[in-house]
C-alpha cells in the first residue's frame, strides 16, 4: 500500500470514527442504558436560575475540541482584535475633554466627590487637575481627541466611543480580570476562551485564540487573563511572541531540519497506525491527526508571525521595529493573524498606570510616550483592515481596565513632582470599530469634570455581551456547567449595547 | 329484593365498590422511587423556578417541608394521596398557557405527568439523594466467581452480564508491569524489579509481589501526592497581581510522606483541617494545616485585606466541599442550593468554622510556623520543660505557641484612626511619621502587664506612649524607642488594667522637625505579661533563651492558627454572596441534612468540623476518596463528576461497588489508602487487556462497563517522570524547595516582581515533576499543555484533551530533547553493538516487550534517513548534539529516533 493509500484509508477511518464518536457520545448522554444523566460539561442550560429546556447547542468533544463550529446565529463579526492598554490610560488626556476641569485645576477637590469614596492611593483632600493635553474636534463626527493621538484623530469617523464605561474594581488585576473573564477573581475563562470553545478554530493550522504582549511586563492579572478557567485547557489563549519562538515549542530542535521532522512525524504516525490496528482505540487516530496538525502549525505559525516579508510601506505605516517585542509589531501581527482566520487576538500593552510617582508614570512624560508608541500602529491597523476589506467583519476594541481621577494624585498624602491621576472606576472611555459597530458615533456622557457617568453608562458585562452578540452568541444562553451550575461570561449581568450596533 | 331501597346496604355497597375501584384501578402498581424517577424531572423541569434560587408562587420543590407547605394561594400544591386535588398536577396539564407549567416552556410528557400522579397517589414520599445517605454494607453479588480476583469484580461482572458483554482477557505481563508501575509510582519500575517480575514463573504471586513492592516504594508518595495537590491548590506563589513567592513546600512534602506512610485517610484529613487544634501540636500537624493556607494572598497596592481574607475563607469552604466531599457548594454563597438540600444561611454557618483563623491576607503571610535549627529546637524544649515545671503547663504551652507561630499577636495593619500615619499601600505595615497616632482596637488587658512589639526605626530620640481609650487618655505605657537598622522586638511595661479597651499608640521625636518622613514601621503587637517564673532557679538563663529564640532565624511555613477566644470574629450571612452586605449573624454548624454525622459533644470549631468530616456516618468523605482513587487508576470516576456527587452530578456507573469500597475503606481497611489501591489493582477488572473489539466500540466506547482495561494518555507528571526514569537521568533526591527545570525564556513576567526563572543546573534539572516550581500566574508551560491544573482554586478533576500543542511539547521542548540525549547514551552504552539492537532495546525499555518487526523497520529506515542527512551536513550534528561529538552523525541520527520513540502513542499512553 502506498503512503497516499494509507493516508486515504486513515482519513476514511477517522471520518467514520468522528461520526461514530459524535453519535455515540450524544446518544450515550441522552439515553445511556445506565442512566448517566446529563453531561456535566459543555451543555447549554441557561444561566443560574434561568428557565429549563434550553436546547443544547455545544457539545464538547475531547477528541476534536477545536473543530470549527457555527455560532447560534449569524454574527456580523468573524474575529476580534482586543487592544488592552494595561494600567488604565487616562480618558481625560485622550478623549474625554473637560474644559470645566481646567478651570478647577489646582483647587481642593470638593468634599462631595470624596465622601464615602475609596481610592487606591489618594488620601486626604487632593487637588483637582485640568487636562494635561490640548484637545480639538476631528472628522465629520466632530469627536474630541487630544494632541496625544495625532494619527488616531484622523480615524474618528470609523469608531464608536463609549464615554461612560464604569467598573467596580479599582485595582489592576481584579479590574483586568473582570474586563476579560467577567469576574474579578481568578479561575473564570477569558472571553477569548469562551469564543474558541463556542466557535472552534477556523484555521486548523493556527491556534484560535492568540495573545500578544508588549511593554516589558505581562498584564497585572498574569496569564489567567487569557486562561481557560474551568473550560478545558485546550481553549486557553496561546501566547505568540514577536521575540524568541513565536509559539512555545514550535521550533524544531536545533540541527533538525524540516525534511527530517517530516520523516519523524511520518514514522510516528506509521507506528501509530500499527498501534491502532492492534488496540482499535479511536484516540490513536486523534493523536495521528494532532501530529499532522502540529507539523502544519510549525510552518504556518512562524510564517504568519514573521513580519519581515511585509512590504516597506506597511512597516512605515505601522512603525514596526522588526526583531523586537513591541506594540507596533504586535498590531501588525494581529492583522496578519485575523487575515489567516484566527478568531480572537488579544494585545496587552503594559505601562499606562500614570500615577505621577515618577517620570515614566506621569501624564506629561510617560503617558505621552505610551501614546507615541501606540498611536501610529493603531491607526495603521484600522486603515489596513479597511483597505483589505477586513474591517467589516473584524471587531476592534480599545480600552483599559478602569479610568483615572479628575484629581491629582497625592500618594500617602504627599505631593509628587510629577502630575498623575489615581485609579478611577466611575467613568472611562473605550472605543470599538468595525465588526458591525456604528461609525463616527459616541455613546454615553460624563459630568462636566469627567468624574461620573451621566448617560449611556455601560460596564464590562455590557461590552462582553456586545462582543459576543457581534460574533453570533446570545450571552445569556452561552453557558458551561461548573461547580454544579451553568456559568456564563457575563455572570448574571450584561446587556447588549444595541445603540452602538450599525 | 330491591337492594336500592335499603339505604344502609347502598352505602355499604358504594364504600365497597369504591375500595374495589381504588384497588383494581392501579393493579400491581410499582412503587415510584423519588430519587431515580421524580427528582430528575423536578431538577430538569421545575427547580429553576421553584427551588433554591426562585420560589415562584411561593412554591419550592427543594425540601419536603417546602413542597408540602402552603403556597401563595394559601393551600399546599401537593396533597399526598390525592393527585386529583393537587394544584401541582392540575397546573401540569392545564390548557390555558398562562396556567400551564412549566410556564412558557414545553409541557411535560404524558409519562412524566403520570410519574408525578402516581408519586402523589402513593403518598408523595420524599427521598434523600443516595450520596447524602450514610454508606451501608453492600452484599457482594454472586456473579462471575470464576473470573473474580477481588471483591471489585463481582460488581463489575454483574453489570457486564446485564449489558450482554464479557470481560476481556488479562493483559500480557509487559503491559501489566508498565500499567501498574505508572499507576503506583508514576514512572518506570526499577530495572531489577521489572526483570524479576517478567522472569517470574508464578504470574499471580509475582503480580501481587510487584504490587506490594511498588506500594512500598518512596516513589509511590510522589505519584499520589500530585493528585492531592490539585485538590489542595498547592503552588509556590501567592497568586494575584505580583504573584510573589510563598514558602509552603513543606506542605507538599508532608503530603508525599503521608501517602508513603499510608497515614489513615481520616487522620490525613483531620490534621489538614484542624492540626493546630491537637494538644501540643507537632510541627507536622501544623504543616498539615497549610492545606488551607494554599489560598491566594493579594499583595497588590491599594487592595483591601479584609476583602481578600474573606475571599480566602470562602475558598476554604468551597475546597472542603468540592475536594473532600464531592459537592459543589459555591452556588450556595449567593442563594440556597438550586438542586441539593443546602440552604443559603447554611453556607455561612459552615464558613464560620473557617472564619477565625489568624491569617489576614498579609504580605508576610502570618501566621507562620517557625522551625529553628536543631540546637535551637533543643533549647526550646528545655525552655518549655522549665516553664512546665516552674510555672504551669498552660504557660508553657502559650510560650511554645508564641515562639513557634508568633501568635496571638495583633497585626499592625488592623490599626485605625491614624494621624501622621498610614497603612502601607501594599498593606504590609503601619508607618508612623513624627507625631504619629494609631488605635489598636479592643485589646483585652486583663492580666496584661507587658507589650512586645515588632518594629523598625532608625531614628534616635523617639518616644512612644500607650494611651487608654483615647489619644489623649491616661498613659499606661511610656518608653524610649531605640533607633537601629532593621526590625527589632522591644518589650515595654504596661500598667495593669481591667477589661477590654481601645489603645492609642503615639510617637514623638523632638529631635526631628516636621512630619514629612516615615520614622517608624510597625509589624505586630503582643499583649502579655512579664516572662514568668521570677525567683525560680535558672530564671535569667531561661529568659535569655526566650529572647534568643524570639530573634533566632527559622524556616517558615504558613499554617492555620485560631484566633484567641477574646478576639473571635463574628460570621454573618452575606446577602447575595457579597461580603460588603452582611446580614444576620450565624454560628458554626454543618448543613442540617448532614447533621446526623456530627459526633455528640463535638466542639463548634475546626476540630469539631474535622470530627464530622471523618465520622463513619459522613456519607461523602469515603465515597469521594474512593471515587478519586478509582479515577486515577481507571481514567474515569465511578461517578464521572468527581467534583459533584449531588443530584446534578452524573449518576454512578456502579453505585453498589462505590458503596462497597467506601464501606470497606472505612471499616475493614481502617482508612488505608494503600489497601484501597491494592484492592483495585489486584482486581481482574484492572488487569484486563485494553484492546477495543468492534463490539465494544459500538456498545461501550467510553468503557463505562469495564469490559476492557483502562487505556489513558499519561498525565503531565507521568509523562515527564517516565522519560526521566527510562533515560536514567532521574535525580533520586526527594523533597525540598521547588526546582526550575529547563523552561523557555520569557514565561515569567509579572509586574512589580523581579523574580526570574533560573534554569536549574546539575541534578535539579532532572527532579520529578512534582518538585517543579509552580507559579500560579505562569505555570510550567509543558505541564499546562498536558492538562495540568493551574492550582488557583481547587481542581477536583483534570479533563484530558488531545491537541497539537501537546505534540509540540514532546517533539520540541528542549527538556525532552535533553532527555532523548540521555536516552541515546543509554541505548549506545547498554543496547548492544548494532543500531537495530539499540533501537529495539530503547523500545523495550519503555514498553517491556520486544519491538514488532514492522515497527523496527520504520525506525531503522528513519535512522538511515537521519544518518544520511547528518553525514551530508555535519554542522547540523553540532547544533543537535551539543555534547559528545564522537561518531556524531550516528549519535544525532539515533537522537532523532529517540525523539520519535518518545512521541509514540503507546509511549505517551498507559495501555
Amino acid at each position: 500500500m502506498t503512503r497516499e493509500e494509507l493516508n486515504l484509508r486513515r482519513l476514511m477511518k477517522e471520518a467514520n470514527h468522528t461520526q461514530l464518536n459524535a453519535y455515540t457520545r450524544r446518544h450515550f448522554l441522552k439515553e445511556s442504558a445506565m442512566g448517566l444523566g446529563a453531561l456535566a460539561f459543555g451543555s447549554l442550560l441557561g444561566s443560574c436560575g434561568s428557565k429549563p429546556n434550553e436546547p443544547k447547542q455545544i457539545v464538547f468533544d475531547p477528541a476534536h475540541p477545536l473543530l470549527p463550529k457555527s455560532p447560534p446565529f449569524l454574527g456580523k463579526a468573524k474575529s476580534v482584535i482586543y487592544l488592552h492598554m494595561a494600567g488604565a490610560p487616562s480618558q481625560l488626556e485622550l478623549f474625554d475633554y473637560k474644559p470645566e476641569l481646567e478651570k478647577m485645576s489646582g483647587q481642593d477637590c470638593p468634599e462631595s466627590l470624596l465622601k464615602g469614596k475609596k481610592f487606591a492611593f489618594i488620601t486626604g483632600v487632593p487637588k483637582m487637575l485640568g487636562p494635561q493635553a490640548k484637545f480639538a474636534q476631528h472628522g465629520q463626527s466632530r469627536a474630541w481627541v487630544s494632541d496625544n493621538l495625532p494619527h488616531f484623530s484622523t480615524m474618528v469617523d470609523e469608531v464608536t466611543f463609549l464615554k461612560a464605561v464604569t467598573t467596580d474594581q479599582f485595582n489592576h488585576a481584579p479590574a483586568q480580570l473582570l474586563m476579560h473573564t467577567g469576574s474579578a477573581r481568578l479561575g473564570k475563562p477569558s472571553m477569548g476562551s469562551w469564543v474558541t470553545y463556542g466557535l472552534g478554530t477556523e484555521n486548523q493550522n493556527l491556534p484560535g485564540f492568540v495573545v500578544l504582549t508588549s511593554g516589558g511586563s505581562f498584564p497585572d492579572a498574569g496569564k489567567s487573563i487569557w486562561g481557560s478557567g474551568f473550560l478545558p485547557s485546550v481553549y486557553q489563549g496561546v501566547q505568540c511572541r514577536s521575540e524568541g519562538d513565536p509559539v512555545l515549542f514550535i521550533k524544531d530542535p536545533n540541527g533538525m531540519e524540516r525534511d527530517l521532522r517530516k520523516a519523524t512525524i511520518d514514522a510516528i504516525n506509521a507506528a501509530n497506525e500499527q498501534e491502532y490496528a492492534y488496540y482499535n482505540d479511536p484516540e490513536i487516530l486523534s493523536r495521528i491527526s494532532q501530529y499532522e496538525m502540529a507539523f502544519r502549525m510549525q510552518v504556518a505559525a512562524p510564517e504568519v508571525m514573521n513580519i519581515d516579508n511585509e512590504p516597506q510601506y506597511i512597516h512605515d505605516m505601522y512603525g514596526t521595529q522588526p526583531g523586537k517585542a513591541c506594540f507596533a509589531n504586535n498590531v501588525l501581527l494581529a492583522r496578519k493573524l485575523v487575515e489567516k482566520g484566527v478568531r480572537f487576538v488579544q494585545l496587552f500593552d503594559w505601562g499606562w498606570d500614570a500615577h505621577g510617582d515618577g517620570p515614566q508614570n506621569s501624564l506629561n512624560i510617560g503617558l505621552k510616550n505610551k501614546c507615541r508608541s501606540t498611536d501610529k500602529p493603531i491607526t495603521a491597523l484600522l486603515l489596513d483592515l479597511k483597505q483589505r476589506g477586513l474591517l467589516e467583519d473584524t471587531l476592534v476594541v480599545w480600552g483599559g481596565e478602569f479610568g483615572r481621577t479628575p484629581m491629582l494624585e497625592n500618594r500617602n498624602g504627599v505631593k509628587s513632582p510629577y502630575n498623575g491621576r489615581d485609579h478611577h472606576t466611575e467613568a472611562f472611555t473605550m472605543w470599538m470599530a468595525g465588526g458591525g459597530i456604528k461609525k463616527g458615533f459616541t455613546y454615553g456622557e460624563t459630568d462636566e469634570i469627567g468624574y461620573s457617568a451621566v448617560s449611556g453608562k455601560v460596564e464590562a458585562f455590557d461590552i462582553q455581551a456586545t462582543i459576543l452578540n457581534q460574533l453570533g452568541f446570545n450571552h445569556e444562553k452561552f453557558t458551561y456547567d461548573f461547580q454544579g451550575r451553568p456559568f456564563r461570561l457575563t455572570d448574571v449581568f450584561g446587556k447588549v449595547i444595541h445603540d452602538i450596533i450599525a | 329484593m330491591n337492594i336500592f331501597r335499603n339505604k344502609k346496604l347502598l352505602v355499604v355497597l358504594v364504600v365497597v365498590l369504591t375500595i374495589l375501584v381504588a384497588v383494581f384501578a392501579f393493579p400491581h402498581e410499582e412503587p415510584i422511587d423519588f430519587n431515580t424517577q421524580v427528582k430528575p424531572i423536578i431538577n430538569k423541569k421545575c427547580i429553576s423556578c421553584h427551588g433554591g434560587v426562585k420560589q415562584q408562587g411561593g412554591f419550592s420543590l427543594l425540601f419536603k417541608e417546602e413542597a408540602m407547605a402552603a403556597t401563595n394561594s394559601g393551600k399546599p400544591a401537593i396533597i399526598p394521596g390525592n393527585p386529583g386535588d393537587s394544584e401541582f398536577i392540575k397546573r401540569l396539564s392545564a390548557k390555558d398557557p398562562e396556567e400551564r407549567m412549566p410556564y412558557k416552556h414545553e409541557p411535560l410528557s404524558e409519562e412524566e405527568i403520570a410519574i408525578f400522579k402516581k408519586w402523589i397517589k402513593q403518598g408523595a414520599k420524599w427521598g434523600n439523594h443516595w450520596a447524602y445517605l450514610p454508606v451501608k454494607e453492600v452484599p457482594i453479588p454472586s456473579e462471575g466467581a470464576e473470573w473474580s480476583q477481588t471483591d471489585v469484580d463481582p460488581f463489575i461482572y454483574e453489570k457486564l452480564k446485564e449489558a450482554k458483554l464479557t470481560p476481556s482477557t488479562e493483559a500480557d505481563k509487559a503491559t501489566l508491569l508498565r500499567r501498574l508501575s505508572l499507576d503506583l509510582i508514576g514512572m518506570a519500575p526499577p530495572i531489577e524489579l521489572a526483570k524479576q517480575y517478567l522472569d517470574g514463573a508464578h504470574p499471580d504471586q509475582d503480580y501481587e509481589n510487584l504490587v506490594d513492592t511498588l506500594l512500598a516504594s518512596p516513589a509511590f508518595g510522589e505519584k499520589w501526592a500530585s493528585m492531592w495537590l490539585d485538590v489542595a491548590r498547592y503552588a509556590d506563589t501567592k497568586g494575584y497581581e505580583s504573584d510573589g513567592e510563598r514558602n509552603i513546600w513543606k506542605y507538599r512534602d508532608w503530603v508525599i510522606r503521608a501517602f508513603n506512610e499510608d497515614k489513615p485517610y481520616d487522620e490525613f484529613i483531620k490534621e489538614q483541617i484542624a492540626g493546630d487544634f491537637y494538644v501540643n501540636p507537632t510541627d507536622e500537624q501544623y504543616i498539615a494545616t497549610a492545606f488551607h493556607r494554599n489560598t491566594m494572598t493579594n499583595d497588590e497596592g491599594g487592595t483591601s485585606n479584609e476583602e481578600f481574607r474573606v475571599s480566602a475563607v470562602i475558598d476554604r469552604v468551597n475546597t472542603t466541599w468540592e475536594g473532600l466531599l464531592s459537592t459543589t457548594f459555591a452556588c450556595v454563597q449567593c442563594h440556597s442550593h438550586p438542586y441539593d438540600p443546602v440552604k443559603h444561611d447554611e453556607y455561612y454557618k459552615f464558613m464560620a468554622y473557617f472564619n477565625n483563623t489568624r491569617d489576614e491576607d498579609l504580605a508576610s503571610e502570618y501566621p507562620l510556623l517557625k522551625q529553628y535549627d536543631p540546637v535551637m529546637e533543643g533549647k526550646l524544649g528545655q525552655l518549655t520543660a522549665w516553664l512546665k515545671e516552674n510555672v504551669s503547663e498552660a504557660k508553657s504551652r502559650a510560650v511554645y505557641k508564641f515562639l513557634k507561630t508568633g501568635q496571638p499577636t495583633i497585626n499592625s495593619t488592623t490599626t485605625d484612626s491614624l494621624r501622621n500615619a498610614v497603612i502601607g499601600n501594599n498593606n504590609i505595615a503601619l508607618f508612623f511619621r513624627n507625631n504619629g497616632v494609631a488605635r489598636i482596637a479592643a485589646v483585652d488587658l486583663n492580666g496584661v502587664d507587658q507589650m512586645l512589639y515588632h518594629f523598625a526605626s532608625k531614628s534616635r530620640g523617639g518616644k512612644m506612649q500607650l494611651h487608654l481609650d483615647s489619644a489623649n487618655g491616661p498613659v499606661i505605657g511610656n518608653w524610649a524607642v531605640p533607633g537601629k537598622d532593621g526590625y527589632q522586638i522591644q518589650a515595654v511595661d504596661v500598667t495593669s488594667q481591667q477589661g477590654i479597651h481601645d489603645l492609642y499608640i503615639t510617637y514623638q521625636n523632638p529631635t526631628i522637625k516636621g512630619n514629612e518622613n516615615v520614622l517608624v514601621s510597625f509589624d505586630w503587637f503582643y499583649f502579655t505579661n512579664q516572662f514568668p517564673g521570677k525567683g525560680k532557679p535558672d530564671y535569667e538563663k531561661q529568659k535569655e533563651i526566650f529572647w534568643t529564640l524570639l530573634q533566632a532565624p527559622a524556616s517558615t511555613t504558613p499554617v492555620m492558627v485560631e484566633n484567641p477566644s477574646n478576639r473571635l470574629r463574628k460570621t454573618f450571612v452575606f446577602e447575595r454572596g457579597a461580603w460588603t452586605s452582611p446580614g444576620k449573624e450565624v454560628e458554626a454548624d454543618v448543613p442540617a441534612a448532614f447533621k446526623y454525622a456530627m459526633p455528640k459533644g463535638a466542639p463548634k470549631n475546626r476540630m469539631g468540623l474535622a470530627m464530622w468530616l471523618t465520622d463513619k456516618r459522613n456519607p461523602l468523605l469515603s465515597r469521594t476518596m474512593v471515587n478519586r482513587v478509582w479515577e486515577q487508576l481507571f481514567g474515569t470516576g465511578i461517578v464521572e463528576t468527581l467534583e459533584d456527587m449531588g443530584t446534578q452530578g452524573m449518576d454512578p456507573t456502579h453505585r453498589e461497588l462505590l458503596d462497597h469500597l467506601s464501606w470497606q475503606f472505612m471499616h475493614d481497611y481502617q482508612w488505608s489508602v494503600k489497601t484501597l489501591i491494592k484492592e483495585m489493582v489486584m482486581s481482574a477488572t484492572y488487569r484486563q487487556d485494553s484492546r477495543l473489539s468492534e463490539e465494544l466500540k459500538q456498545k461501550d466506547l467510553f468503557n463505562k462497563f469495564y469490559a476492557r482495561g483502562p487505556r489513558i494518555r499519561l498525565s503531565a507528571e507521568q509523562l515527564r517522570d517516565q522519560f526521566l526514569s527510562v533515560s536514567m537521568a532521574l535525580s533520586p533526591t526527594m523533597y525540598g524547595k521547588g526546582v526550575m527545570p529547563w523552561q523557555p525564556e520569557g514565561i515569567w513576567n509579572s509586574p512589580y516582581n523581579s523574580a526570574k526563572w533560573q534554569n536549574a543546573t546539575g541534578e535539579d534539572r532532572y527532579r520529578r515533576a512534582i518538585y517543579t516550581y509552580w507559579k500560579r500566574s505562569a505555570p510550567y508551560p509543558s505541564m499546562i499543555n498536558f492538562d495540568g491544573a493551574q492550582r488557583v482554586v481547587c481542581s477536583p478533576r483534570r479533563i484530558r484533551t488531545n491537541t497539537p500543542l501537546q505534540a509540540l511539547v514532546t517533539l520540541n521542548d528542549s527538556a525532552y530533547i535533553d532527555l532523548a540525549r540521555h536516552f541515546v547514551n543509554r541505548m549506545q552504552d547498554e543496547g548492544g553493538e548494532q543500531v537495530e539492537q539499540q533501537i529495539a532495546k530503547g523500545y523495550e525499555w519503555m514498553m517491556y516487550k520486544p519491538i514488532p518487526k514492522a515497527k523496527l523497520q520504520i525506525f531503522s529506515n528513519l535512522y538511515q534517513t537521519a544518518l544520511n542527512d547528518y553525514k551530508a551536513h555535519p554542522d547540523r550534528v553540532d547544533s543537535l548534539l551539543r555534547d559528545d561529538k564522537e561518531n556524531g552523525a550516528q549519535r544525532a541520527a539515533l537522537l532523532v529516533v529517540a525523539n520519535t520513540l518518545f512521541n509514540l502513542d503507546e509511549v505517551v499512553t498507559k495501555n
